[in-house]
């Protein structure tokens, strides 16, 4: 199969698809419950997009196409309002956060669809592993070179989304020690990792994807686990390392942050993205992982050490004029109160095992967080 | 076999009989994929004395108090699991589980008394058959790593029918005392006093264990060995005082559960503790029925398991999709809440000092008894297994 032509279309149009996990109320560990969950869920419309993801703990849902935070965030919420009252009737939990803290890989089952079995095939024990939740935002591009260009000049903000997303300060039972755990798990597969550095979509198609595709490593776009990945069927580029947060308030803020980001790229005011960037890459990316907030990254350019702390508050005054021209002004204060003192959710939910002693309170934290409507 | 022979080996009858019993239920598993549970009352009737075995009748021996507090610790886990909130978020979950329980009463008393049953133990009969035993369903359902509708629904159902089982056992046995004795006094204090003193018992119980383990910082760790060494406390201080331990331990893991103090998964069924209190729980109830009472009530037993599974599967199936299933899932929640032995057994075991050899008494008991403690927990297996709930083999 071809790449997909990329499908232009407008610049800056965002949507996002979050992996939720299902518990169990009673014990508080994940639930093989989707099955259930979709065959209700199947009764009404649903309010944008519902599917199922690799194992029956989890469900993945997605947004249509906006350019507002608000309308975003108005869609992201009544999403979340009929899967809680489907999950209620079902007696399953619903909840964000990018690992579930106390599951235990080997009780997942795979959630029957021939692509869940072929990759479960293929990859043993990392498609159980994989029982981890993302969410991806989608930022629409005028044509594919512009998405590639994105897509390279993001690789510097990258660990802002790390450490603000990140949720999942636990895995199998254990602190980790890292605030987003769950990259780790992305990370263990082939092709996960960054894109080749090529700015044109001729070259990509050309000099890169036909001859991958040739090797017989991959099909299809969907192959590729990168941090960003074009989407040419959708015309997006798909940010993926961010981990779901706790609250659809704070999803929607970071798909805002980065529409806003690309705004301001696309004023081309930066220095061009160059291959020796990605140089310090994946260390900032680890950095951002272990440390959150409180991490140091390298300048790409200027090899600088930065706090990521205070390098995502310095990026949200320059993203001020470009979020009030998108209407985004409401998620960057959020943004700027989890940066300037709040704390990402990985804090909250450690912050909970420390006051309670007990993981499964991290849990019903969660679920609650998921349920009720964040004060703005 | 010398009388003296005999004596000297009776100290190892019951190890005798749990080791036998466990070894039929692996064979019988590994072959024939039955489940265990079937094969140790298989194992436990086929060994007990009426029948030719080396197992005296047990009941009124301390191998009774053993098994009562094995029945505890399921029950514990069946009202721990119990979330009184899905009653509130799904309404039809209540009118089922209200249906199901009152029909089956209905249903059972009148085929009763087509057989000609007495008025009073028709009664008897139609407050047992409500309920579901915990003990089979909670095996069978751990056993199988059983997760979905269907076994939610199945351990929700099956905790409210036994409640309301004993709830109408002891009314109507109240009714039976008032009837018989004409004593008011007494006859409240069998159902209502009994009633309410063992909920709060265990209301006690739910409330103080899950505050000592916060005290102790140990909500994480040691919580199955706490709950366990409550649970022998509770079966020992209700029966001691003839309250109710069925009802107590229920309550005890409704209240307890809202504490957040965990049972890990891996820790379902008591471990290794639950695993062999289970072997002996299944081999005392059947080991309690004897092949005579069994033969004589065997229609009548047919026909109440008959009217008790058409009752509780049509209940279950026509209200399923206003409960959010499907027809098919309805239909196999309702299949699964076939077993009743344990539950029946040990309550007419609790009720002896009342009148010993109830169980003899409540026509056709014995053979619904027998019958389901090895049909039962088929019935639930397979239910769940064509329900694709079971944990089935995958590639990894």
């Amino acid at each position: 199969m071809a790449l997909e032509t990329f499908k232009a279309g407008t610049s800056l149009t965002m949507g996002v698809e979050l992996e939720l996990q299902l518990v169990n109320p009673t014990d508080f560990d994940l639930t093989p419950a989707a099955g259930d969950m979709l065959d209700l869920l199947a009764r009404k419309p649903f309010p944008g997009d519902v599917k199922p993801e690799i194992t029956e703990s989890m469900i993945e849902v997605s947004t249509d196409v906006h350019t507002r935070h608000d309308e975003l965030l108005t869609q992201l919420r009544h999403i979340r309002d009929v899967l809680v009252v489907a999950g209620d009737r079902l007696n399953v939990g619903l909840c964000g956060g990018g690992t579930h803290p106390f599951q235990h890989w080997s009780e997942r089952r795979i959630f029957s669809k021939p692509r869940f079995n072929e990759l479960s095939v293929l990859y043993g024990y990392l498609a159980k592993q994989f029982t981890v939740f993302g969410q991806h935002v989608h930022i629409g591009c005028a044509s594919a070179n512009e998405g590639l260009y994105l897509l390279h000049a993001l690789n510097r903000y990258l660990p802002h989304f790390i450490a603000l997303s990140a949720s999942s300060p636990f895995s199998q039972g254990a602190d980790t020690l890292f605030d987003s755990a769950r990259l780790n798990s992305v990370f263990a597969f082939p092709l996960s990792g960054r894109a080749p550095f090529l700015l044109d979509w001729a070259e990509f198609e050309g000099a890169y994807f036909t001859k991958m595709e040739k090797t017989g490593v991959v099909k299809s776009m969907k192959d590729f686990y990168w941090d960003i990945r074009p989407k040419p069927e959708y015309g997006t580029i798909e940010l993926r390392v961010c981990d779901t947060p706790l609250t659809v308030e704070r999803a929607a803020a970071l798909a805002a942050y980065l529409q806003a980001l690309c705004h301001m790229l696309l004023e081309r005011n930066d220095p061009p993205p160059r291959e020796d960037d990605y140089l310090v890459y994946n260390y900032n990316r680890f950095q951002a992982c272990r440390f959150g907030l409180d991490g140091f990254l390298v300048h790409p350019q200027t090899n600088e050490t930065l706090s990521l702390r205070e390098d995502i508050l310095a990026t949200l005054r320059r993203l001020a004029p470009h979020a009030a021209a998108l209407g985004g002004g409401a998620a960057l204060d959020e943004l700027q109160n989890v940066a300037a003192g709040a704390g990402n959710h990985a804090s909250l939910l450690r912050r909970t095992y420390a006051n309670e002693q007990s993981p499964l309170a991290m849990v019903d934290a969660a679920m609650l967080h998921f349920r009720k409507t964040a004060a703005p | 076999m010398p009388e003296s022979l005999l004596t000297m080996l009776a100290p190892i009858a019951w190890p005798a009989a749990i080791a036998l019993a466990w070894i039929a239920g692996e064979i019988a598993y590994r072959w024939a994929s039955l489940p265990r549970i079937s094969s140790y009352g298989i194992a436990g009737f086929a060994m007990a004395a009426s029948q030719g075995g080396f197992l005296g009748d047990p009941s009124g021996e301390p191998v009774a108090q053993m098994a009562n507090f094995a029945f505890t610790l399921i029950l514990f886990e069946l009202g721990y699991r119990v979330n009184w909130g899905w009653l509130w978020h799904n309404q039809w979950l209540g009118v089922i589980s209200v249906i199901e329980a009152t029909g089956t009463f209905v249903a059972v008393f009148l085929v009763a008394l087509m057989f000609s049953v007495p008025q009073t133990p028709a009664l008897l009969l139609a407050a047992l058959a409500m309920s579901t035993s915990p003990a089979a369903v909670l095996r069978v359902a751990n056993d199988t790593r059983s997760a979905g509708q269907v076994t939610e629904r199945v351990v929700h159902l099956t905790a409210f029918n036994s409640i309301l089982a004993v709830i109408a056992f002891k009314v109507v046995l109240g009714y039976w005392v008032l009837e018989s004795a004409g004593n008011i006094y007494q006859a409240i204090w069998h159902s209502l006093v009994v009633l309410m003193v063992s909920g709060g018992i265990g209301t006690l119980f739910g409330l103080a264990v899950p505050a000592l383990l916060r005290l102790t910082r140990n909500a994480d760790r040691n919580a199955t060995v706490a709950f366990a060494v409550a649970a022998l406390l509770l079966t020992a201080l209700t029966h001691a005082l003839n309250f109710s331990p069925l009802l107590a331990a229920l309550t005890f893991g409704m209240v307890a559960r809202h504490h957040r103090v965990g049972l890990s998964q891996a820790q379902r069924n008591f471990g290794a503790l639950g695993d062999l209190l289970t072997v002996l729980l299944f081999v005392f109830v059947a080991a309690s029925l004897e092949w005579r009472h069994v033969t004589e009530g065997i229609w009548l037993a047919m026909a109440v398991i008959a009217a008790r599974l058409v009752v509780k599967a049509t209940t279950t199936t026509l209200l399923a999709r206003l409960s959010g299933i499907g027809w098919r899932k309805g239909w196999l929640t309702g299949l699964a809440l076939t077993p009743m032995s344990v539950f029946v057994v040990l309550l007419l075991e609790q009720t002896r000092h009342l009148h010993a050899g109830m169980l003899d008494n409540v026509a056709g008991i014995a053979a619904i008894a027998m019958l389901l403690e090895i049909i039962g927990p088929i019935v639930t297996q397979s239910a769940l297994m064509l329900a694709g709930e079971t944990h089935h083999k995958e590639v990894i």
